[in-house]
């Protein structure tokens, strides 16, 4: 029961947190360019405003029964209108929670990280831009309303992967990104129209109700539903268009550690969970987005196994957790893939944060070079990265451990093993590749010792010149770590949150199941394990399995499976050269050819015209003998 | 078509405006630039104010023809100088209004014969202004001319690239469309046996058999077509964008290419809806593969306003497409796609205008690097860029989101293709803003000033015009509605 002041004050709250940081980014992009840290608190203030409408929201709506919705008028045309909403529910109000505390801490965290940078104010005000795109796609009340701030989402992606726009690859990142979206969005829009066009309407939270059965054949929601999900496989970077994301480490390492939590690939798989009940009607649908999610989950581990650069081995990781997150809700385990997502959120943004940390302080991304340089002694990353890594791969007490497990229920409930098993070689390989990262840098072998005594110092004395700027960094680190150890023993509550006044469907535990949950924690020490004998002891070869066992599978990889030459190859012969280039030539060579030609022709010809006309006597009185010759020719023979 | 007199010629004030302002700058003497210069600017900011005014004083709740104003002028011929604004034509007179002005204050910097530039300025825009509020035949074909002839001295004296080339391509295109235009003219001025050229009574049900319908929509459609950019009678348009001065190129493709689109409506759709549903699949296929073909022809274009110039034959083919649907969405989306490509365009003509007036090129492979060196100048560009690939949140999203839903409709897979082209657009948009804008820091150009508030003002204008529309698209669709869907009803009854 809510109180009655909660209620007026729900609206407010929710225009509030959505507003603030989009008056951030206008004040900051038109007055404030100038002054960065007036930009910056510009910015932060706003995000600490919209964190504490976010933290109050669910404060007065636990026990939700019906899911609120305000809406108004904003465009007819023709023989549809749509309105501009809000929808607040559990789902919502989570979202908006985790979104709004995860850009709250980046900021604060970038306060360090990006002091100095001459774009300073620009960074804040598209991180504002950011905040707000990502806040008001979770409180949509329309699937158009969605898909616009998704765009924006992507747009603000593709403003701040290509921040520093001085660098090629950081520009071509950005541009790869947004563009390789946009295929997965056309998807999605398209979906989406037809969607309107049969139902009348793209209310949420119709679109999974009787209206939708009733107003489109099965057939076509499968159509409509993997048209809308193609939307999901752009932004979460799912198989096959996920070589984005590895790039998009090219911006700023805050911005990826926001990337990969709790905004722009966390939108995917938010508007699957907004949606599911509308992917539940087809069950065709489901399947096919279950193998998408596994192919993704098993390719980037792959991958992340053999990455040497510590954000994309956490990039690769975000592929496969998202791959993991879908098929959970493909399962029908709406809860473990929410769920999971919320742990994943946490952790994750904490190891990029970790790794930015790292590559402030020694400026390379390489594992190996990261611990040579003696990049243990960061104790705060070093141990929260251990902390992150052991929730990334499922290991108690830690929240992945609570998530994956209420994933593995979810795939155990599906009467085909096969999908749990890829889940379970997934999580050995997890525990592998996060295990890797941690090992090569708190060990750092024998081989390099001496000079990493050397680098040591070179590193304390680093840290000691920026202190500041460390301990700026530092805490959103332990607030994160902190969230990690213990968000895993809310499942209930939050379970109880997310199901609102209806009981909760209890986990059904059959001995498949608990058999599934003992092999993840099993398989998970196992990867660890494998991490340790290759890596950590003292020892260890330091030289990946995948390595011995096969370079040109190691090559394979690394080589992202050669998607990526799969589609410049595409871009290049394809599109370049072959329909542009044919277009172009058409244009300039047939049409303007055709064109010139005929006014040269006319110029020509008026040239020739007008010889008769010029005074030529002798030319005259050819003609005329010829004709008259002719003519006389004609008659007479 | 119900039609409501003005109690004053707020239309005729509207061209009054503009002759007014010619005459006044004919009068300065040549050397006083900076008052010819002011002088323009109030007189087109008297125009941007009375359409603006015009737009917001519509009675939506009535609807039909507003403010009309009708003086006989050769009754022997029916020719009649008849003034009226619709839901059509008020969101095109805006937009000139916008573009007009705009153009002005882009053309600050103007140093050589700008007494002459103005003045021929003002004379093709009276004809814009013109053609967009007149109601009868005889004047649309009159203004169509008087807007054209100027474009040819503007480019031929003040362009760039290949000028005289440009200026002639332009002239020779539209006027063979203006041979198009006028036999249609007459024929339905002969056929209709009513002896008039006022529009509202042309449109009367049943004036026309359907046989005459289908002749005078086809010639219309090509002869206004080939103004509004039709592939394949678009290659007018990218050479004379690039060769045209910036203020030129911004009515040429902001509003010039409108004056085609709106004539389609106006004259052929509204007057011969049956030869319209009769020819709307060839419509439907031209404008397809005008927008699948114009982004795809300037993913290889290496100059600046190439690249913009064939942007907006991709960009006119979504109006053509919104047209074609016979729907009421899609013809709000056409109208609101011309309102929105308009104002972008400008924009994108008017920034690098900025970056040409410095750097004196608009070769892409030059340039880059420029938005560490002109971080506002470029952020113009890069905004109406995105809006050019439809992302929310500016104008260009809903003109493209209404004709999408449209196609769709009708043309299911055409309505695929064309989703899909917007993906190329993205590609080569983004391309060019990455070739020019992003990269390091070019040293040739490291010298150069940033757009100083003045100079940017007219930017200022149309972006935030892009801006406000793409959060608050019913302030446009809620007028176009008010002529859709009368027309619309009136065609399936």
């Amino acid at each position: 029961m809510t109180a009655f002041w909660s209620d007026h004050a729900t609206l407010p709250a929710i225009v509030l947190a959505t507003f603030a940081p989009f008056a951030a980014f206008f004040a900051i992009m038109l007055f404030t360019r100038g002054r960065p840290r007036l930009s910056a608190r510009l910015s932060i203030g706003a995000i600490s405003v919209s964190l504490a409408c976010a933290l109050y929201l669910p404060c007065v709506h636990w026990r939700m029964e019906q899911p609120l919705e305000y809406t108004a008028q904003w465009i007819a045309s023709g023989s549809f209108s749509i309105p501009f909403g809000f929808l607040v529910d559990p789902l919502s109000l989570l979202m908006l929670t985790i979104v709004a505390a995860i850009s709250f801490l980046v900021q604060m965290y970038s306060l360090g990280y990006m002091a100095g940078d001459p774009g300073f104010s620009r960074y804040y005000a598209f991180m504002s831009l950011f905040a707000w795109a990502m806040m008001s796609l979770t409180v949509a009340s329309t699937v158009l309303q969605l898909f616009i701030f998704w765009e924006l989402v992507g747009l603000s992606s593709y403003l701040l992967i290509g921040f520093w726009f001085e660098k090629f690859s950081a520009t071509q990142a950005g541009k790869k990104a947004f563009v390789m979206t946009r295929v997965g969005d056309a998807s999605f829009y398209i979906g989406l129209l037809l969607v309107l066009l049969h139902m009348g309407n793209l209310d949420i939270l119709e679109l999974g109700g009787p209206k939708a059965t009733e107003s489109m054949s099965p057939g076509f929601i499968t159509l409509a539903a993997l048209l809308v999900f193609g939307g999901i496989v752009g932004k979460s970077a799912q198989f096959p268009l996920l070589t984005w994301l590895p790039d998009a480490m090219e911006g700023p390492t805050p911005v990826s550690a926001l990337l990969h939590s709790a905004t722009m690939v966390a939108a995917g798989v938010y508007l699957f969970a907004r949606l599911f009940p509308f992917f539940s009607l087809s069950s065709t649908a489901m399947t096919v987005i279950l193998a998408v999610g596994t192919i993704s989950m098993l390719l980037a581990s792959t991958m992340a196994m053999v990455s040497r650069d510590i954000k994309r081995v956490w990039a690769y990781s975000t592929i496969s957790q998202l791959g993991l997150m879908i098929m959970a809700l493909a399962a029908g385990g709406w809860f473990a893939g929410v769920f999971h997502l919320t742990t994943h959120a946490g952790f994750k943004a904490l190891l990029f944060l970790c790794s930015g940390v790292f590559l402030h302080t020694y400026e390379t991304g390489d594992i190996f070079e990261l611990s040579a340089r003696g990049g243990r002694n960061l104790k705060i990353p070093a141990l929260t990265l251990a902390v992150g890594a052991a929730a990334l791969s499922g290991l108690p007490p830690f929240s992945g451990y609570f998530s994956k497990g209420a994933v593995m229920g979810a795939l155990s409930g599906l009467t085909n093993p096969i999908w749990a098993l890829a889940a379970l070689v997934g999580v050995l390989l997890t525990a592998y590749y996060s295990f890797r990262v941690v090992f090569v840098i708190f060990f750092p072998g024998s081989g390099v010792a001496e000079s990493s005594v050397h680098s040591h110092a070179a590193g304390e004395g680093h840290e000691g010149g920026h202190a500041e700027t460390y301990r700026a960094m530092a805490w959103p680190l332990l607030v994160l770590a902190g969230v990690t150890l213990i968000l895993g023993f809310f499942e209930a509550p939050l379970r109880g949150f997310l199901f609102g006044g209806a009981t909760a469907p209890e986990a059904h535990e059959s001995v498949y199941a608990l058999m599934v949950h003992y092999a993840a924690i099993g398989l998970g020490l196992l990867g660890v394990a494998a991490a340790w004998v290759e890596f950590g002891w003292s020892r260890a070869k330091r030289v990946g399995l995948v390595e011995r066992w096969s370079p040109a599978l190691a090559n394979l990889f690394a080589e992202r499976w050669f998607l990526d030459h799969f589609y410049r190859a595409f871009m290049e012969s394809v599109i370049d050269k072959g329909f542009a280039s044919l277009a172009h030539w058409n244009d300039r060579r047939v049409i303007d050819g055709t064109i010139d030609g005929a006014g040269r022709r006319t110029i020509d010809a008026g040239r020739r015209t007008a010889l008769w006309h010029l005074g030529a006597i002798q030319r005259r009185l050819l003609t005329t003998f010829a004709v008259v010759a002719f003519l006389a020719l004609y008659f007479f023979l | 078509m119900q039609i409501e007199y003005a109690k004053f010629p707020w239309l005729s004030a509207i061209l009054f405006c503009c002759v007014a302002g010619m005459l006044a700058i004919v009068f300065i003497p040549e050397e006083r630039k900076t008052l010819i210069k002011k002088v323009s600017v109030v007189f087109s900011g008297a125009t941007l104010a009375l359409s603006a005014y015009l737009f917001f004083a519509y009675d939506k709740g009535v609807g039909g023809l507003q403010f009309a104003e009708r003086v006989q002028w050769i009754p022997r011929f029916g020719i009649q100088y008849f003034n009226a604004v619709d839901g059509f034509s008020l969101p095109n007179l805006l937009l000139t209004g916008i573009v007009f002005f705009t153009g002005v204050l882009t053309m600050w910097e103007l140093e050589n014969r700008v007494k002459e530039f103005f003045a021929l300025y003002f004379l093709m825009v009276a004809g814009v202004f013109g053609l967009f509020m007149s109601m009868d035949l005889f004047f649309i074909f009159v203004w169509y001319d008087v807007s054209l002839f100027p474009m040819y001295l503007l480019i031929a004296i003040w362009g760039t690239t290949r000028k005289e080339y440009g200026a002639m391509k332009l002239t020779l295109y539209l006027l063979a469309g203006s041979a198009l235009i006028l036999p249609a003219i007459i024929y339905l001025f002969a056929k209709s046996g009513l002896g008039t050229f006022d529009v509202a009574a042309l449109m009367h049900p049943g004036t026309f058999t359907l046989a005459q319908q289908k002749l005078a929509f086809i010639m219309l459609f090509i002869g206004f077509g080939i103004l509004a950019g039709v592939w394949p009678f678009h290659t007018w348009s990218p050479v004379g964008h690039v060769a045209a001065p910036h203020a030129v190129s911004m009515v040429h493709a902001g509003v010039l290419m409108k004056i085609g689109a709106f004539g389609v409506l106006r004259v052929a759709i509204m007057i011969c809806p049956q030869g319209w549903q009769y020819w709307a699949q060839l419509m439907a296929a031209l404008a397809t593969i005008g927008i699948v073909y114009g982004a795809l022809v300037g993913l290889r274009q290496t100059d600046l306003k190439y690249v913009i110039g064939y942007s907006s034959v991709s960009h006119m083919g979504l109006v053509g497409l919104g047209l074609s649907t016979v729907t009421p969405e899609g013809l709000n989306g056409a109208v609101f796609q011309m309102f929105a490509h308009g104002v972008m365009t400008a924009l994108l003509f008017s920034s690098v205008g900025y970056i040409y007036d410095r750097t004196h090129t608009k070769a892409i492979p030059e340039l880059g690097g420029l938005s560490r060196v002109m971080p506002v100048a470029s952020g113009y560009f890069i905004l109406a860029a995105l809006g050019g690939i439809g992302v929310p949140g500016l104008a260009n999203f809903w003109g493209e989101f209404m004709v999408f839903i449209a196609a769709l409709k009708v043309y299911p897979l055409r309505g695929v293709a064309v989703v899909l082209a917007l993906v190329i657009t993205a590609l080569f948009m983004l391309r060019v803003v990455q070739r020019t804008f992003y990269g390091p820091e070019n040293p040739r150009w490291s010298h150069l000033p940033d757009i100083p508030f003045s100079l940017g003002l007219p930017r200022m204008i149309l972006a935030s015009v892009l801006i406000v529309l793409g959060f608050f698209p019913s302030i446009l669709f809620d007028m176009i509605q008010t002529a859709t869907i009368p027309f619309m009803n009136g065609l399936l009854r």
